[in-house]
């Protein structure tokens, strides 16, 4: 069936508005399910930048950034696609060689203009914070544009993840993701909270769980009409807290609704005895990581939701993981380090590179691990790494990775370098990759062509 | 015309439904629109013309002069003009204000841009004054306000309004911190679909907890733990361990029984499962794996002093015949961070294997201050020798003395080693020392003896029975016990003075729940603590919800001995390590889930007493219409009720299930825009008074952080509330709920929370651990609360000779000589010159800082933004960083100048980092500098100053108003919750100088906020 023909739930659902419950089974958004291979995406963030450490300190090597092959041979043919060569702090992720590609050279237009510090909000949007239209606070980001075009396939739209729960605020947000009205979606990052919304099987049987779902639909139903009928009765007063909270409300409901379907199909059995759920961000941070990663492991394998952003640490020195490097025996903090321009400093950053490094490895062979009809995991899944800074401050050259997606046309092995070339494009092809047809995303200017994106 | 009248009576009429009260006022305003209308329509006319001129002749000039820099693009010093037009919107009149200040003075455009001609700067700086005119005298548009709770708000509402102990909120997204630094702000408040599916998720979970089966019969676990000193008759011949590092009570010194409580209702009586079948253990410190079968409570109930060892002076806990002594807890070194969970020194707990899922638990302490002595430190002299002071331990162990006079003695120990080689004694006894323990009766002190002088202590006339315990290679030869003359030593020995001090002070009894873990300790206190001011033993209760405190989350039959094991401690509490007679703690009592009644209140407080309880319709309204009132927060109207009443029938009609249909009904109620936001309704464009419930509820809000109580609401309904507004405000500020007031606003004005953020370094403020931290950030708040309730002139924000401290914080100033308060926040006069005022509050000093270094533009940003209210511009884009160090050895001040000297730095700097230079003084820890260093500073208005003394003295005199706005603004900003409009900041300015002969005295400025139409129309 052709996808323009799909049936959207959603247009369903508004469309009777209140009158609600016993909705028909629509067997058309059912069936392809199961059939198709999910494409799903996977964003992580690391903020501060990652260490580009200063020529006179002599540990080149420690960049994170890798040098290439090919400039031993300058006269290479293609001079923007070179092999690999990892530095030290990229090393763990060599086992991936043929599954990532590091890129270069790239930057968001809108970053170049603004405050430094709001390079996290912008990272997944694009959005021109310096000058934001009037009344907007960002714009929708990237694993949210993936998440309106993966939703009807699973469970939860997205799953939004950050070392620090909530949003924090503009410019030290706690989050990288922002809804389709460019508000921030707060974020979660409890693992015992995460996996029993998630993971935890209802006990009862089928029956009382459409019961309970039911009864839950009903009571949202109830309150949604009774809120509208209290916003008809209120007069003249200021009503956009009033919308957002009736558009949440349908939200909720067109959610419960889509969820109604699910309760049929059952949870994929999975093996959940590696998760350490007792596990917190005051843990040690490599058993924080790799137990939230794990969580998105397990929600990709099972189908859960086909969109996931996650944000490892915070700009500024916000938040907990800011005392991340002191734990693991480092001497400054996180953001303390990014600003270091001694040796010393600039050594330890890249150590705390090298670390982040070897959690994404636990991730993609943990991605590697599951295995999907066609495919592993990581080869169905996009997973973008990076920062909104190249080293701290600066806003050119952002740090990026991108793994996995094999199945959706991605060449990896390389890396890619182009000195002007915009973040937007980026996650255009990103987007592009995974079928969604959109005409462009933020201020794209067009697709990454010729890289490791073979759609454009 | 047809249709308005049509539409104005439907509103009227649904208006009388639904607000009775206010159908009076709603005719008053129809019936005399004339006058205002007129008014409108000039201000109309007059603001046409301004925007026909601005278009015509202001927009080309701004154009040709101006945009060339201040586009959106670049935004040259952070100002961009291109999205200026000429209807002057309030948000953009201070910009216009700057732009003609700019303009008159010649300072724009830059010399070396082109210049407007004298004309065209005239044309321009005359519009301008006539547009800020015409746009101060337009009618203030106000639409009423629909804004969430915060989630405080929210929690302290639910909590009041369940009667339930229990903080559901953990899982809500943290609150959205506004430009001005505050949580309450409308606009910055996020409403996400997540937010509102955890509304509902909370909504069950506490209904759930409320209503309950009252045919059911609670369980109700308990469990009492005895302590002494070889008390137990039989105890448990296992060697019992609690994981590495662990520090158990001997067998003999605690009995654990379960007795059975005595309630009003019948109860299931819940023991602790005692059988158990583990496969890994602890053996010291290694793993050991196989499995193992134990059945004894001893292995299912603990007493554990875990906890670093080592403590300055004597045992930081021991037991003694009439129970367990515990000296202060000093709280870990490992809690300087914020992810430090060690457990703090002398710390007594019960480990046990099982607490209740969920309920309210009581503790009951049976404690005393304990008849103490004082352990005597390295230096202290012993007494001559006389015959009638010394005794002879002829077996190395015990004697008896007579003492002749009650008084204070001191007691001196003479010891040997066992092998009589003396001058071996101290490397055989212990190289720091010989450890004895000296019973005097009943007392036990236990230390180091480094030398025969030992302790002081008050002695009673008669036989007193004596032995000593040394180590196991010395034994003691005879003790010397010498009354202490009432005169001072003239060896300058004030040990004396020293116990008098200690007698004269008391414990602090602490309960604390949580579980435990390898890495240490994660306990919360329960409730406040207790001062134990009596040598008898007493009780002691506290109280919370279990569920409020972490919880390990084990699976029910894991298989690790040391898994799931929960910890109740009890403490004597730290504050600065004087010298404090110990705790005796004799028993220690758990019940839980605790219920007074059955059904227990929270039950009932829903499922009302009722005549009509057998008409299942007539209760389920009677019961949603009690309720709904209380959540809504004002009387439900009959069409709400009509339609919950509705969700009920529905529910019960398929369920039959009363309870779970009236808990749908509520759970509507609790989910509804009606209880989960504060809405003053507004009927048109124009200002109209807030009606006397949104009144009560704004009120609450602002002063209490909650639902308004009974009294309020009564005062409400019976419109009373308007007229008795400063009595009623003056009750609320004098409860205690108007804590939660000075907390969230002080701390969201003043931005304390940066405090807890900041990563300080440790090496160089080893005082700021994280208990201090907690303490410094009180400081505030304390300063706030204190000067509004007691009417107090402003001016002692920002200079006073008292500061409001606790033990902790007098210490970290150095003062902790100059109060006994314990943790309780007290007025002292500090006679320093260097104190009084926020400014000098070492949280806040620190706060702002990088954990190392001081920092001149923080600390001068935040009191640009906090005290004198001219927050600086946010920074242009592209601002480079400064340089960490480039090597040349500047300082931060010459690096500064660097900085600020590059084109686009210099305005904002102006007003920024002149604040700051005089606060040099103080380092990243909050206090002076060792070494003087320059903190002279040229302030934005030219005067001078030399340093923050001299700073304080320029805003307490010259720049008060301006202080005193700052606060007026901060606080209509927080009791509004949203951005002051132009006109609002202006009335403030104009109107609190009426206070200045005053002095500001800070309760009237803050009835005066709430009597002001900010706050009181919608």
């Amino acid at each position: 069936m052709n996808a323009d023909f799909r049936i959207d739930r959603r247009a369903v659902i508004k469309g009777i508005a209140g009158a609600s419950l016993a909705l028909p089974v629509l067997d058309v958004m059912g069936s392809e399910i199961a059939e198709q291979t999910p494409k799903r995406f996977c964003a992580v963030y690391t903020a501060n930048g990652m260490s580009l450490p200063k020529k006179e300190n002599g540990i080149d090597e420690w960049s994170w950034f890798p040098r290439s092959k090919e400039e031993d041979r300058p006269q290479a043919k293609n001079k923007s696609q070179r092999e690999i060569v990892f530095g030290e702090s990229t090393n763990p992720l060599d086992p991936f060689k043929k599954q990532v590609s590091f890129l270069g050279g790239l930057h968001h237009e809108n970053g170049l203009k603004a405050d430094p510090h709001v390079c996290s909000d912008m990272w997944l949007t694009g959005a021109p914070l310096h000058n934001p239209k009037p009344g907007t606070y960002n714009t929708v980001s990237l694993d949210q544009v993936v998440a309106q075009h993966t939703k009807q396939h699973c469970r939860q739209p997205s799953l939004v993840l950050s070392i620090d729960a909530g949003t924090g605020f503009l410019s030290r947000t706690g989050t990288i993701s922002y809804s389709l009205e460019g508000k921030p979606i707060p974020a979660e990052n409890h693992p015992r909270q995460i996996f029993d919304r998630l993971f935890r099987e209802d006990k009862t049987s089928l029956e009382g769980k459409r019961k309970k779902l039911q009864r839950r639909i009903k009571l949202v139903d109830a309150v949604l009409e009774n809120a509208r009928a209290f916003n008809r009765r209120l007069g003249q007063s200021d009503r956009q807290k009033m919308d957002q909270y009736l558009t949440s409300l349908n939200e909720v409901e067109s959610r419960l609704i889509a969820s109604e379907k699910w309760i049929e199909i059952p949870l994929k059995k999975q093996d959940h005895s590696h998760l350490d759920l007792s596990v917190t961000n005051e843990s040690e941070p490599a058993s924080y990581y790799q137990n939230m990663f794990d969580l998105i492991a397990l929600a990709f394998d099972a189908d859960i939701t086909r969109s996931v952003s996650f944000m490892l640490n915070r700009e500024d020195g916000m938040g907990i993981s800011d005392t991340f490097p002191l734990k693991l025996g480092l001497s400054r903090t996180h953001h303390n380090l990014s600003h270091a321009a001694d040796k010393a400093g600039q050594l330890e950053f890249a150590k705390y590179d090298k670390f982040l490094s070897e959690q994404l490895c636990y991730f993609f062979k943990r991605l590697n691990e599951y295995q999907d009809k066609t495919g592993s995991v990581l080869d169905n899944s996009i997973v973008l790494y990076g920062s909104g800074a190249s080293t701290t401050h600066q806003p050119r050259n952002l740090p990026t990775l991108v793994a996995g997606g094999a199945s959706m046309g991605l060449k990896h092995g390389t890396y890619w370098k182009n000195d002007d070339s915009r973040m937007s494009n980026l996650h255009l092809s990103i987007l592009r990759s995974m079928g969604i047809g959109i005409k462009s995303f933020s201020d794209s200017t067009g697709t990454i062509a010729d890289s490791v994106f073979s759609k454009s | 015309m047809m249709i308005e009248n049509v539409f104005s009576t439907r509103v009227t009429s649904l208006k009388s439904n639904l607000f009775p009260g206010l159908l009076l006022f709603s005719f008053f305003v129809e019936l005399q629109p004339a006058p205002a209308a007129s008014q409108e329509d000039q201000a109309a006319i007059k603001s046409t013309e301004i925007q026909v001129q601005f278009e015509k002749q202001i927009k080309p000039v701004i154009k040709s002069l101006c945009i060339s820099c201040h586009n959106a693009e670049d935004a040259e010093s952070g100002v961009s003009l291109e999205h200026l037009d000429g209807t002057l919107a309030d948000r953009h009149v201070f910009l216009w204000e700057e732009i003609r200040e700019q303009i008159a003075d010649r300072a724009m455009p830059p010399e070396d841009e082109k210049q407007p001609t004298s004309e065209q700067r005239k044309l321009l700086v005359g519009w301008i004054e006539k547009a800020i005119v015409a746009a101060k005298s337009k009618p203030q548009t106000k639409n009423g306000a629909v804004r969430r709770l915060t989630v405080s708000q929210y929690r302290n509402t639910l909590n009041s309004l369940l009667g339930l102990k229990e903080d559901f909120t953990g899982l809500l997204p943290p609150d959205a911190i506004s430009k001005d630094g505050f949580l309450n702000e409308q606009m910055s408040m996020q409403l996400s679909p997540l937010l509102v599916e955890t509304y509902f998720e909370i909504a069950e979970k506490a209904l759930d907890r409320c209503i309950v089966n009252e045919k059911s019969k609670p369980t109700i676990q308990t469990l009492r733990m005895e302590l002494g000193k070889s008390i137990n008759p039989e105890p448990c011949s296992d060697r019992l361990i609690l994981g590495a590092n662990s520090r158990l009570l001997a067998n003999e010194d605690f009995i654990v029984t379960e007795p059975v409580p005595r309630k009003p209702f019948e109860f299931t009586h819940r023991r602790i499962q005692t059988k158990h079948r583990f496969i890994e253990g602890y053996r010291g410190n290694a793993t050991v794996r196989g499995w193992r079968e134990f059945d004894s409570i001893y292995h299912s109930v603990f007493a554990c002093v875990r906890g670093t060892p080592g403590y300055p002076v004597g045992l930081p806990n021991e037991s003694a015949p009439d129970g367990l002594l515990l000296r202060p807890a000093i709280p870990n070194p490992g809690l300087f961070g914020v992810s430090g969970t060690y457990g703090p020194n002398a710390n007594f707990k019960i480990s046990l294997r099982e607490l209740p899922s969920n309920g309210n638990f009581r503790v009951k302490v049976t404690a005393a201050k304990y008849n103490d002595g004082l352990l005597l430190d390295r230096h202290a002299k012993p007494q001559p020798e006389m015959s009638a002071t010394a005794f002879a331990l002829p077996d190395g162990k015990s004697t008896r003395a007579r003492i002749q006079k009650s008084g204070l003695y001191q007691v001196d120990i003479y010891a040997s080693a066992k092998d009589s080689k003396k001058k071996d004694l101290d490397k055989k006894a212990n190289p720091k020392g010989l450890f004895v323990t000296l019973q005097l009766g009943g007392r036990v002190f236990s230390g180091k003896l480094n030398q025969p002088a030992f302790l002081v202590v008050r002695l009673k006339s008669g036989e007193l029975p004596i032995t000593v315990e040394a180590s196991p290679s010395a034994r003691a030869d005879k003790v010397v016990i010498t009354p202490l003359k009432n005169r001072s030593d003239k060896n300058g020995d004030d040990s004396k003075k020293r116990f008098l001090q200690m007698e004269s002070r008391s414990p602090r009894l602490g309960v604390h729940v949580g579980f435990r873990r390898d890495c240490g300790s994660t306990l919360a206190p329960v409730g406040l603590l207790k001062s134990v001011l009596h040598n008898e033993l007493r009780e002691f209760v506290f109280e919370d919800a279990i569920n409020n405190f972490p919880s390990p989350d084990v699976e029910k039959n894991n298989v690790n001995y040391l898994a799931g094991i929960r910890e109740i401690a009890v403490r004597s509490e730290y504050t600065d390590g004087r010298d404090m007679p110990r705790l005796l703690v004799k028993s220690v009592e758990f019940e839980g889930p605790y219920y007074e009644c059955w059904p227990p209140k929270s039950h009932t407080n829903i499922f009302i007493e009722s005549k009509n309880q057998k008409d299942r319709s007539t209760y389920a309204r009677e019961i949603i219409k009690s309720f709904a009132s209380r959540a809504f927060r004002r009387p439900v109207t009959t069409r709400e009720l009509n339609s919950l009443h509705l969700i009920w029938s529905g529910s019960f009609k398929s369920s039959n299930d009363f309870h779970g249909s009236i808990k749908d009904a509520l759970l509507v109620v609790l989910t509804s825009p009606q209880f989960l936001f504060q809405i003053e309704n507004s009927e048109s464009s124009k200002p109209e008074p807030l009606d006397s419930f949104e009144l009560a509820s704004k009120l609450s809000y602002f002063l209490w952080n909650s639902s308004p109580d009974d009294r309020l609401m009564k005062l409400a309904s019976s419109s009373k509330l308007r007229s008795q507004i400063d009595s009623e405000t003056n009750r609320m500020i004098n409860d205690p709920k108007f804590r939660d007031f000075a907390d969230s606003f002080a701390s969201q004005w003043l931005d304390l929370d940066k405090l807890g953020v900041v990563e300080t370094d440790r090496s160089r403020f080893s005082r700021l651990t994280r208990e201090v931290k907690n303490s410094l950030r009180q400081e505030p708040v304390e300063l706030v609360q204190h000067l509004i309730r007691n009417n107090m002139p402003l001016k002692n924000l920002v200079q006073s000779d008292f500061i409001m401290t606790n033990e902790i914080v007098a210490s970290y100033y150095g003062l902790g000589d100059k109060t006994e308060s314990g943790f309780e926040f007290i007025p002292i006069r500090h006679g320093s010159d260097r104190l009084g005022g926020v400014l000098t509050h070492a949280g806040i000093l620190a706060s702002l800082s990088d954990g190392r270094e001081s920092n001149p533009i923080k600390r001068g940003a935040w009191l640009a933004r906090k005290i004198v209210a001219e927050p600086p511009d946010d920074p242009p884009p592209n601002v480079p960083q400064l340089p960490e160090d480039d090597g040349t050895k500047r300082t931060l001040r010459e690096r500064l100048e660097l900085h600020r000297n590059q084109k686009g730095c210099v305005k904002c700097h102006e007003g920024i980092d002149p604040w700051g230079l005089p606060l040099e003084e103080f380092d990243a820890g909050g206090l002076l500098k060792a070494s003087k260093v320059a903190s002279s500073s040229l302030l934005p208005d030219q005067t001078n100053v030399n340093n923050t003394n001299e700073l304080k003295a320029y805003l307490a005199e010259k720049r008060i108003d301006q202080v005193a706005f700052s606060f007026l603004k901060h606080l209509a900003t927080y009791a509004s919750g949203r951005t002051l409009s132009y006109n609002e900041i202006e009335f403030l300015k104009r109107e609190g100088l009426k206070f200045k002969k005053d002095n500001y005295p800070m309760k009237e400025l803050v009835q005066f906020v709430i009597k002001s139409p900010i706050f009181m129309d919608k």
